[in-house]
């Protein structure tokens, strides 16, 4: 009911301008599924006003996990924040991703390693298969994140990296790493899953619709409420008119979005 | 504290509508109600004021349709909604079963709309009473907000008031340079109550980019930044007209909500602050009653217009 108050047990740097927040919100966590995001006012009082949208990165019995990076003002006071100190969140909200194919294919870029880990994890407790690529700038600064995601997923999810820089896994875009996947793999049984900046989402939508694929992305967009009431966070649907981010979405079918008016 | 306090108020007289406490949450932050079934208990609520309801559906604004400002946001949502027909089907029932007074609020392009609307709603039942946004634009005249002159303001009180025996109300846009007048043309035509403020027009600026923040480069101003303006404003009009004003802008608290009784408003409506947090409104009431037993007031209608002089 309305926003929680919760503990900040853990707020560390963990990349490159990156944090992993932990906050002990038993009903949130214990509810979240892969894909769903949360409302987080990052201070007390009015101003920043509004609450800023953070896909769930993880939910470990009363602990909820957000992984996220310092863009701008509300981001760099929550750098800021220490343990011990409260914050008001609401969710989960929205819908997160469909995990019920047959080995999907997990596509991340930069902080669409956010929800995508989640998911990964998600996928191994529930004993199945699938594949991840990710990619990233490189791997200076990122390497407790890449390290920890390899021994967490070893032995369930294929994991494969690529980077802009050539210093972790192959050189180039992910893009690329799922063109391939998928030319393996045609028509990739269990559908790609994808999260990241806007452009990378537009060549995996476009990639996805080469093969012939499902494709599922997890979009952005500015939020009030979080709640579908607002109608703040409109994304621009297939067909005419819009979708609501966080209530439609935040994961939407590739083709149910209006990549031109993007 | 086990002094209890009279929450309830009655806005109007003619036609006069009770709430269980004067704290009603604001049309579009609010959705049909509906989407905060799990936040709050609607009951709780004074009541609500739902996103305004046209004759058709409208898909609105491109985006980006908001964006945060200091101590307030901006928003150009451009009158987003499901239209009358999906309203009276598909939500309204719904609505109907709440134990809270649920305003609809309501625009149109021609007067006509207005009263073809207020006709509708009326027939279907279950409304507790019309709020006019009459801070759209006039497409007859050229586009120009029916709001910004008494004239064209008085014209849809008077439709509305002859197409509906639910109590109207007449939402006021703050740009303008006479408030008062405005007010009193709604007033003179038949209005129960005049709302005050909707948003007002803003502008924010990506300086980096060179490029306005948002889509439609200029939006409502709502939030804590604006209750100056809104106070001044409700506290200007309330004492020119013989009418009830329901106060608004920028409330977050119930000292807020206090503030805006005393400037003489007869209830208030909480919008942005729902953002905040979804369980705002119950909070800023439940925040009003422990003032008003702070100070010893046994009813908070005492505290309407008690501003000291
Ligand atoms: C569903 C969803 C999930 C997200 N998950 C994550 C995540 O897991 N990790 C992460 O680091 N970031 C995530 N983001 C983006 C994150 O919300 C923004 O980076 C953050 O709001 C920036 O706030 P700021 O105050 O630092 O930036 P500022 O630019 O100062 O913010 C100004 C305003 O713009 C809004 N805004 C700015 N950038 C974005 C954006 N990309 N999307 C939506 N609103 C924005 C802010 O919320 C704020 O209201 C997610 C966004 C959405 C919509
Ligand atoms: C996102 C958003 C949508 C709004 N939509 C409407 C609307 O459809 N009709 C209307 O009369 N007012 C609308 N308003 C104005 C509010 O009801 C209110 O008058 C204004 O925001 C000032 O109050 P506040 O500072 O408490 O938000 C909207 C405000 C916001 C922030
Ligand atoms: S954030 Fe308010 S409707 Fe989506």
């Amino acid at each position: 009911m309305g926003a929680v108050w919760a503990e900040v047990k853990e707020n560390r740097q963990v990349g490159e301008g990156v944090f992993r927040l932990a906050l002990g919100a038993p009903a949130i966590a214990q509810k979240a599924r892969p894909g769903q995001f949360v409302m987080l006012r990052v201070a007390h009082g009015n101003d920043p006003l509004l609450a800023r949208p953070f896909s769930i990165h993880g939910a470990a019995g009363d602990e909820l996990l957000i992984l996220y990076k310092v863009v701008g003002r509300g981001t760099r006071i929550l750098s800021q924040v220490r343990p011990g100190e409260t914050l008001q969140l609401w969710g989960p909200l929205g819908r997160g991703f469909d995990l019920s194919g047959d080995q999907p294919l997990l596509v991340a870029g930069g902080m669409g390693l956010a929800p995508l880990a989640f998911a990964a994890r998600w996928l191994r407790d529930h004993g199945r298969q699938a594949a991840f690529c990710a990619g990233l700038p490189g791997l200076a600064g990122w390497e407790e994140l890449t390290r920890g995601l390899e021994a967490e997923l070893a032995g369930s999810v294929a994991l494969a990296w690529s980077s802009e820089d050539g210093s972790l896994g192959r050189r180039g875009l992910v893009t690329e790493l799922l063109a391939e996947a998928l030319a393996a793999a045609p028509g990739s049984k269990g559908g790609v899953l994808a999260c990241g900046p806007m452009p990378m989402l537009k060549a995996v939508a476009r990639v996805c619709e080469q093969h012939g694929a499902a494709c599922q992305v997890s979009l952005e967009a500015p939020m009030a409420c979080g709640l579908g009431a607002c109608l703040g966070c409109a994304i621009p649907a297939a067909g005419g008119g819009y979708l609501r981010a966080c209530q439609e979405g935040p994961v939407l079918a590739a083709a149910a979005v209006d990549w031109e008016r993007i | 504290m086990s002094q209890t306090v009279d929450m309830a108020v009655t806005v109007g007289a003619t036609r006069p509508l009770r709430l269980k406490n004067p704290v009603i949450a604001a049309s579009g932050t609010f959705g049909y109600g509906l989407e905060y079934g799990a936040q709050l208990d609607l009951a709780a609520l004074g009541g609500f004021v739902t996103k305004g309801v046209s004759l058709k559906p409208r898909d609105g604004n491109p985006p980006p349709r908001i964006c945060e400002t200091a101590a307030g946001m901006l928003n150009a949502i451009g009158l987003a909604n499901v239209g009358l027909e999906v309203f009276l089907g598909e939500k309204l029932p719904k609505l109907r079963r709440l134990d809270t007074a649920v305003v609809v609020n309501l625009y149109g392009e021609a007067v006509e709309e207005f009263a073809e609307l207020a006709r509708r709603l009326s027939a279907a039942g279950g409304v507790a009473a019309l709020e006019l946004n009459v801070s759209c634009p006039n497409v007859k005249a050229g586009g120009m907000a029916f709001g910004c002159a008494p004239g064209p303001v008085g014209e849809i009180t008077a439709a509305v008031r002859a197409a509906s025996d639910l109590p109207v109300w007449v939402k006021l846009t703050p740009n303008v340079t006479d408030p008062v007048g405005i007010a009193r043309a709604a007033e003179a035509a038949g209005a129960d109550a005049v709302c005050l403020i909707n948003t007002l027009l803003g502008m924010a600026i990506d300086a980096r980019r060179k490029r306005p923040r948002l889509a439609n480069v200029y939006g409502g101003l709502s939030g804590p930044a604006i209750k100056p303006v809104a106070l001044r404003m409700v506290h200007q009009v309330s004492r020119a007209i013989a009418i009830p004003v329901v106060g608004l802008g920028g409330i977050v608290s119930g000292e807020d909500a206090a503030e805006f009784l005393l400037a003489g408003a007869a209830a208030v409506q909480v919008g942005t602050a729902n953002f905040l947090d979804p369980a705002a409104c119950v909070r800023v009431a439940a925040e009003l009653e422990v003032f008003c037993a702070g100070q010893g007031i046994g009813a908070v209608s005492e505290l309407v217009g008690g501003l000291a002089a």
